[in-house]
């Protein structure tokens, strides 16, 4: 969900058609308008006019900036998508782009248009750079399926060659730098290199974009050349190209530059892009290139699917106001994405928008009226009654975060090397205090007491809640396990006084059991006991060993009980 | 005011002129029994019997007003050292006796006296002739008596120490009492008058009552403590209970009770379950295929990398994935399967399909359910601990609640998706004003964000909401739509709370935990 920066006046500029005067919108009219591209103001200051925007949809990488915002603005204004011609005017001899041999194992597609006739402002130049960072970041998966170049197209001579070299073969100047390098040593030194460099790792063969003088344009996907690939203010010629490793999301991202660029008044002039391997759209390639496939749907499936009967024409009027080519026959309409998108995988994609350009307002809400019967989960309602039977002994009942750290869980309890001491611990650990799961509540416990000698006593804490048990038997690798740990501490805390908490329990949830002894580091030896019900181990209680104490640094004496109700649960 | 805590506020001197009527409470007393039989001073039982009055529990039976002589300080000395009369006359006589020429100059020096004290004593006795003034300004004794001095002498004695009603004296004597007496503008004389008031008190009704509990009180013991025996054999009848200063703090006790937001999530699973809906659970080690595959996340997708999601450290893969759906699911990735989607179009990866993480999404509790032969129509809802590799700071907890479900049914669509939000708008958030926005989540298709005018916080965001894509319900077996349905609760269960910091939901400080109210 990226979030853009754009200025108000240069959104009233593109809501306006090239050369005309801007369109104003205030606040209100831009936040209602705002539905139509799921984006949300996050922050505006009126002084200079800019305005913060989060947009939710990733898979509408057209909507990242001012210019696809103004768009889908201005489509729904004007009923319908227009312009864009570059897409359907045929050159005698367009600019030609070559790939070499062998690309398709690097980085095998491209695509590239060259701008003209649009002098690049100020707000222009920081929305052209703003989504070309944009959507290389979040849409081409930081640079890796798609990166993105633009050019000073006067520096350029055609054709430009796609090739690759050896990476001490090319040197230039790269931006942010004032020396020249081998691609190489931009992959050493160079931030960006640092940054991206991962993507090429492997290839002894890089790519590099060279005109027809063979001067280096640019480095593909890290860094352009300062010479031809520094775009200035005042700029009314461009050379945009796209390189990446998926050809419709490369072809989608020049038409996204292109839409844009043109929305600002350029004239685009597509280049034919030539392979010599074979893709999907052929081995010699006009870009940018509309690929939208059409969809042939029922009205009824929209209409089932929203609760409201429109009619054909009503869902073709929807769409054409949304930027698609609809039109209806009979019980069907059929329809086509504008060139600038390709996020519809399904009918539910297009019921959406149909939705969204009538606005969700124009949809009365119905209570679905088929009735169910409600209810908990056994071991919820197991775990309610222990938790109701706690607080009447006394207890004050807490609340954890199930993610711990191996200190606490395991150390501080005397469990290393112990059965008791196995945990689900995190790969990828942020912080070593939330890097395990709690295997166990008393850890959670006595978190909250040894935080609390100054709460008077006695203290009386219990917690029903979630563990995660390792268990190789298990397809998970563990168990999750709902249990009751409940503690009490004070100055003359003793075993009986858990025991009859713990007798009072086994009594009100109707279960039998008995304590066995048995050895367990955390506890005194000989004041600590199996919980065994129906001969299964249930649980633990006893009084807590002086070391746990003294490494939680508790200085009363503490008696402990914990109890498994998933397994009580499981029972009755 | 009963009459107990009536009791309780009389003052000890109150309680002593109530107890000297004692059992006789139809008693008239005088001013002065009371004096007598309390042993008060009079001030005191004056201020006493006011006071009593002001309660109405005692109440004028009859009132007199009898005057009073008594001597002044100035009386007292003229007891020892004669009064100026006496004296002047005294020096008369001697003078008489010597053939001595007295002066009004020489008795004046010689005697001490003020001048206008002998000129006064001259005046009387000259106009009781028993004085002359002679040429020059000599007095003279004539010898006779004088009757003044005289009664003066008797009244000086009679009243020295000892008060008395001025009724008492003859004729004659009150006149010199009151010709002696002290006056305004006149403070050198022997005599006072004063006026004193002599009442005859009884007791109100309620002063009886008072009077009554008060003597009982004074023959009960007192006890601290109702005890078993003092039940058992029933004399706690004739105890008295020390009585305790309620208005001292309560000593402070802690009780069990629930965590606060476990309260607030118990309140939200109580409404769930009466809306129709049916607990589900789910593993907190899930397969990145539950979590994400059948949730038509694509394997790219950027929410499932190494920055987003824990990944388990030991074992690494689960041992294996239920069929049909992970054939299913792959299809669906791959090509779109039997879903009538175009699908991802990438090559699925079985193997990172078992890849176990730390369940991110309580959505992956709904996938199972849709998995394991759900009822139709059905609703389900969990309340299912996530995690995410986030930093953990005020906003943001890397283990957190999230409360999510679906609703299957024959009559599923877009405009019952509304209904449906329309309905936890209401009953999750009591919020009468409802937007639904368009939204965008990776496993529905139309989605929608709720956002409610909630009654404290204003507009908020409460949840998201869509339809399921074909592409998750159908590899998993489920022909009818699906809602799938989530509520973002945390900032109501922060406000209910009156925590500001998401990492207090889950304080380690008792007593906070202790002194928490919590919403209700």
């Amino acid at each position: 969900m990226p979030t853009i920066t754009i200025f108000k006046q240069d959104l009233e500029g593109l809501l306006a058609a090239p050369g005309e005067a801007p369109l104003p919108i205030t606040m209100e009219q831009l936040e209602e308008s705002l539905m139509l591209v799921k984006g949300e103001l996050k922050g505006q200051s009126p002084d200079t006019g800019e305005l913060r925007i989060e947009l939710q949809d990733s898979n509408r990488p057209d909507l990242w900036c001012c210019e696809g915002i103004a768009r889908q603005i201005r489509v729904k204004r004007q009923g319908s998508l227009a312009g864009y011609d570059f897409l359907t005017t045929k050159s005698k001899s367009p600019k030609q782009l070559n790939v070499a041999p062998g690309m398709e194992k690097v980085r095998p597609y491209v695509a590239a248009c060259a701008a003209t006739g649009y002098r690049v402002t100020q707000e222009g130049l920081a929305q052209l750079i703003q989504t070309q960072e944009k959507l290389a970041e979040m849409f081409g998966r930081k640079r890796k399926t798609v990166s993105i170049g633009l050019y000073r197209l006067a520096a350029i001579e055609f054709p430009v060659a796609y090739d690759l070299v050896k990476p001490d073969a090319v040197t230039f100047t790269p931006l942010g730098m004032d020396t020249v390098m081998t691609l190489g040593e931009m992959l050493l030194v160079h931030p960006k290199g640092l940054e991206f460099g991962g993507i090429l790792a492997g290839h002894d063969h890089l790519p590099v974009l060279r005109d027809a003088k063979s001067q280096a344009l640019s480095f593909p996907p890290i860094i352009n050349s300062r010479e031809a690939g520094e775009v200035r203010v005042g700029d009314d010629a461009l050379f945009v190209e796209v390189t990446g490793t998926d050809l419709a999301m490369v072809v989608l991202t020049l038409n996204i530059f292109a839409a844009n660029l043109a929305d600002r008044g350029a004239v685009i002039e597509p280049i034919e892009v030539r392979y010599p391997y074979k893709t999907v759209l052929g081995m010699a390639i006009m870009t940018p290139q509309d690929l939208g496939k059409s969809r042939k749907l029922p009205v009824s499936t929209i209409e089932q699917a929203l609760g409201q009967a429109l009619g054909a024409q009503e869902v073709v009027k929807a769409l054409t106001d949304y930027g698609y080519e609809a039109t209806a026959k009979g019980k069907y309409v059929t329809v086509t994405p504008p060139f600038y998108r390709q996020d519809l995988m399904h009918a539910m994609d297009v019921v959406e928008d149909v939705a969204i350009s009538r606005g969700y307002g124009d949809f009365l809400p119905v209570m679905p009226s088929q009735f169910t019967v409600g209810g908990l989960s056994r071991v919820e309602e197991v775990s309610d009654r222990a938790r109701a039977l706690m607080v009447g002994m006394g207890f004050q009942e807490i609340i954890s975060n199930i993610l711990g750290s191996p200190r606490d869980l395991r150390d501080a309890m005397r469990l290393e090397g112990t059965e008791w001491g196995q945990l689900v611990e995190v790969d990828n650990v942020m912080s070593q205090n939330f890097s395990a799961l709690r295997q166990w509540m008393l850890p959670s416990l006595l978190r909250v007491e040894a935080a609390s000698n100054r709460a008077f006593y006695p203290h009386r804490l219990f917690e029903a809640g979630e563990v995660a048990r390792p268990d190789s038997t298990q397809p998970l690798g563990s168990h999750t396990v709902t249990v009751l740990g409940g503690m009490i501490a004070h100055a003359d805390a003793h075993f009986s006084e858990a025991h009859s908490c713990l007798d009072t329990l086994f009594y009100y949830v109707n279960q039998a059991y008995s304590l066995e002894p048995i050895q367990h580091p955390s506890f005194l030896a000989g004041r600590v006991g199996s919980i065994v019900s129906e001969g299964k181990q249930v649980g633990v209680i006893g009084e807590l060993h002086p070391e746990v104490l003294e490494r939680w640094q508790i200085a009363v004496p503490a008696v402990a009980f914990e109890i498994d109700l998933t397994e009580l649960a499981e029972r009755s | 005011m009963d009459i107990s805590s009536l009791i309780d506020s009389l003052h000890p001197l109150e309680v002593k002129v109530l107890s000297t009527f004692g059992a006789n409470h139809s008693a008239i007393l005088q001013t002065e029994q009371l004096i007598q039989s309390t042993k008060l001073e009079p001030s005191q039982l004056s201020m006493a019997v006011e006071w009593l009055l002001a309660k109405s529990l005692l109440a004028v039976e009859s009132e007199t007003v009898t005057p009073i002589v008594s001597l002044t300080k100035i009386g007292e000395l003229y007891f020892e050292k004669y009064s100026p009369i006496e004296r002047v006359l005294s020096a008369a006589r001697d003078a008489a006796k010597t053939g001595k020429r007295l002066t009004i100059q020489d008795i004046q020096s010689r005697e001490g006296l003020e001048p206008s004290d002998v000129s006064g004593a001259i005046g009387r006795l000259k106009k009781e002739g028993a004085l002359l003034i002679i040429q020059g300004g000599c007095i003279e004794s004539t010898g006779r008596p004088s009757q003044t001095a005289e009664t003066m002498r008797g009244l000086l004695q009679q009243l020295h120490g000892a008060p008395r009603g001025l009724q008492a004296f003859p004729e004659a004597q009150r006149q010199v009492i009151q010709d002696h007496s002290v006056k305004r503008g006149n403070a050198r004389e022997p005599f006072r008058i004063d006026d004193r008031v002599a009442r005859a008190l009884k007791l109100s009704v309620t002063g009886a009552e008072a009077a009554q509990q008060l003597a009982r009180q004074r023959t009960a013991e007192e006890v601290s403590q109702l005890t078993p025996e003092l039940l058992k054999d029933g004399s706690w009848r004739t105890k008295r209970f020390r009585k305790y200063t309620i208005s001292l703090r309560a000593p402070r006790i802690a009780p069990g009770k629930r965590h606060p937001y476990r309260e607030f999530l118990d309140t939200v699973k109580t409404k769930l379950v009466s809306m129709g809906f049916q607990e589900m659970r789910g593993p907190l080690v899930e397969t990145e295929f539950w979590n994400m595959d059948a949730l038509f996340m694509p394997q790219f997708h950027p929410a499932r990398d190494i920055h987003d999601v824990y990944f388990v450290k030991e074992p690494t893969h689960a041992s294996s994935i239920a069929e049909p759906f992970l054939s299913q699911v792959a299809q669906a990735h791959q090509t779109g399967g039997a879903t009538g989607s175009t699908g991802w179009n990438y090559p699925f990866d079985t193997e990172r399909a078992r890849r176990l993480v730390l369940r991110s999404q309580g959505t992956a509790v709904s996938a199972h359910t849709l998995a394991a032969q759900p009822a139709v129509p059905g609703k389900y809802f969990s309340i299912a601990r996530c995690f995410r590799y986030d930093q953990v700071d005020a906003t943001h907890a890397t283990d957190f609640f999230q409360v999510e479900g679906i609703v299957l049914g024959e009559d599923i669509n877009f405009r019952t998706l509304l209904g449906l939000l329309n309905l936890f708008a209401r009953e999750v958030a009591q919020a009468k004003e409802v937007k639904f926005l368009p939204a965008y989540f990776p496993f529905t298709e139309p989605s929608v964000e709720l956002h409610v005018r909630h009654p404290k916080l204003g507009w908020m965001e409460l949840g998201g909401a869509g339809l399921f894509r074909p592409e998750v319900t159908l590899p998993l077996g489920v022909t009818v739509p699906v809602i799938a349905w989530g509520l973002g609760l945390d900032r109501m269960a922060m406000v209910a709370l009156g925590i500001h910091d998401i990492r207090e939901l889950f304080t380690d400080n008792l007593d906070l935990i202790r002194s928490t109210r919590g919403a209700f």
